[in-house]
């Protein structure tokens, strides 16, 4: 069995190498770096080259940037509001994508591919910033081929313990991928447990539109804070009448004039 | 991030600015500076 499905491999690699690389920067809880390992060792053992290895891997991550980055340009933040919502990453992950790439620039989907959530979250933040769709397809092929490149030469490095592991996994059998296929249930469960309690308490804890509404109306006068970035605010120039635009880098200096015991409304999105 | 620098009583906003525009509240518009 495990002559047939090292033989697979070295059939198929090249398929199967495009098709998870595409899937995980589409957003799949699928990652691609074993695999991107398996075919380095395998390319050792006389299957398809480094250098083919690493040009579909490229392909396949641009292939699911160029989609997210397209997204980006016709939704703007709206995306990224939807892969949030739907990314099993714990949550304020639009505020860490924006600061990240506030921060390095275009060079940011370079340093996303090496990011668990920050690569699928990237593409679409750069075409809601309408960074330049060259200088976007540039950093994302780079960054794609210095990661998978490494991924791959790491399988080389390593070929004889991936070999003796393929090996053992294909002595074993179906009951391999059970093993796998439970990891991976396992890995995604406690992402979503997670997730459910950040939710939970963000329940408990939030007002809605009405009660603000309300507030205001009786005099209440809550200090509602708008904590967006710069670039947000520059791509969606509204506010809540009233609300402090507030740089989360400059928190002390923003809110010093609010007393503690007032109630604070924020709103990121 | 607030309720560390004691703020005892901070509230996200359920379905952000886009909620409060969709509710047909009064939208502000942020004024561009420098």
């Amino acid at each position: 069995m495990m002559q047939q499905l090292t033989a697979l491999l070295v059939q198929y690699g090249l398929v199967f190498v495009f098709a998870n690389v595409f899937l995980e920067q589409a957003g799949a809880p699928v990652p691609a770096v074993p695999t991107l390992m398996v075919a380095g060792a395998l390319a050792v053992g006389g299957g398809p080259s480094l250098a083919a290895i690493i040009g579909v891997a490229v392909l396949g991550s641009l292939l699911g940037d160029v989609i997210w980055y397209a997204a980006g340009r016709i939704y703007g933040m709206r995306v990224l509001q939807l892969l949030c919502r739907i990314s099993i990453s714990p949550d304020s992950c639009v505020r860490q994508t924006e600061t990240r790439f506030v921060r390095w620039g275009p060079v940011s989907l370079v340093i996303a591919k090496f990011v668990p959530g920050f690569s699928t979250v990237a593409p679409p933040l750069a075409g809601a910033l309408r960074i330049k769709c060259g200088r976007f397809l540039f950093y994302s092929a780079l960054g794609a081929a210095l990661w998978a490149g490494l991924a791959a030469v790491a399988g080389t490095l390593f070929y004889r313990q991936i070999d003796w592991l393929l090996g053992e996994l294909g002595q074993m059998g179906v009951y391999a991928l059970i093993v796998v296929g439970v990891a991976l249930a396992l890995f995604v469960a406690v992402k979503w447990y997670e997730r459910r309690r950040f939710f939970k308490a963000l329940r408990m804890a939030r007002i809605s539109v009405d009660d603000l509404y309300r507030l205001m109306q009786d005099g209440a006068a809550p200090v509602v804070v708008d904590v967006r970035s710069d670039s947000a605010r520059e791509i969606d120039p509204r506010r809540v009448p009233g609300a402090i635009a507030v740089d989360l880098r400059n928190l002390d200096t923003a809110l010093a004039q609010v007393p503690p015991d007032r109630d604070i409304i924020v709103y990121c999105t | 991030m607030l309720m560390d620098r004691g703020f005892a009583r901070v509230r996200p906003l359920q379905g952000g600015l886009d909620a409060w525009s969709d509710a047909g509240y009064d939208i502000e518009g942020i004024e561009k500076t420098g």
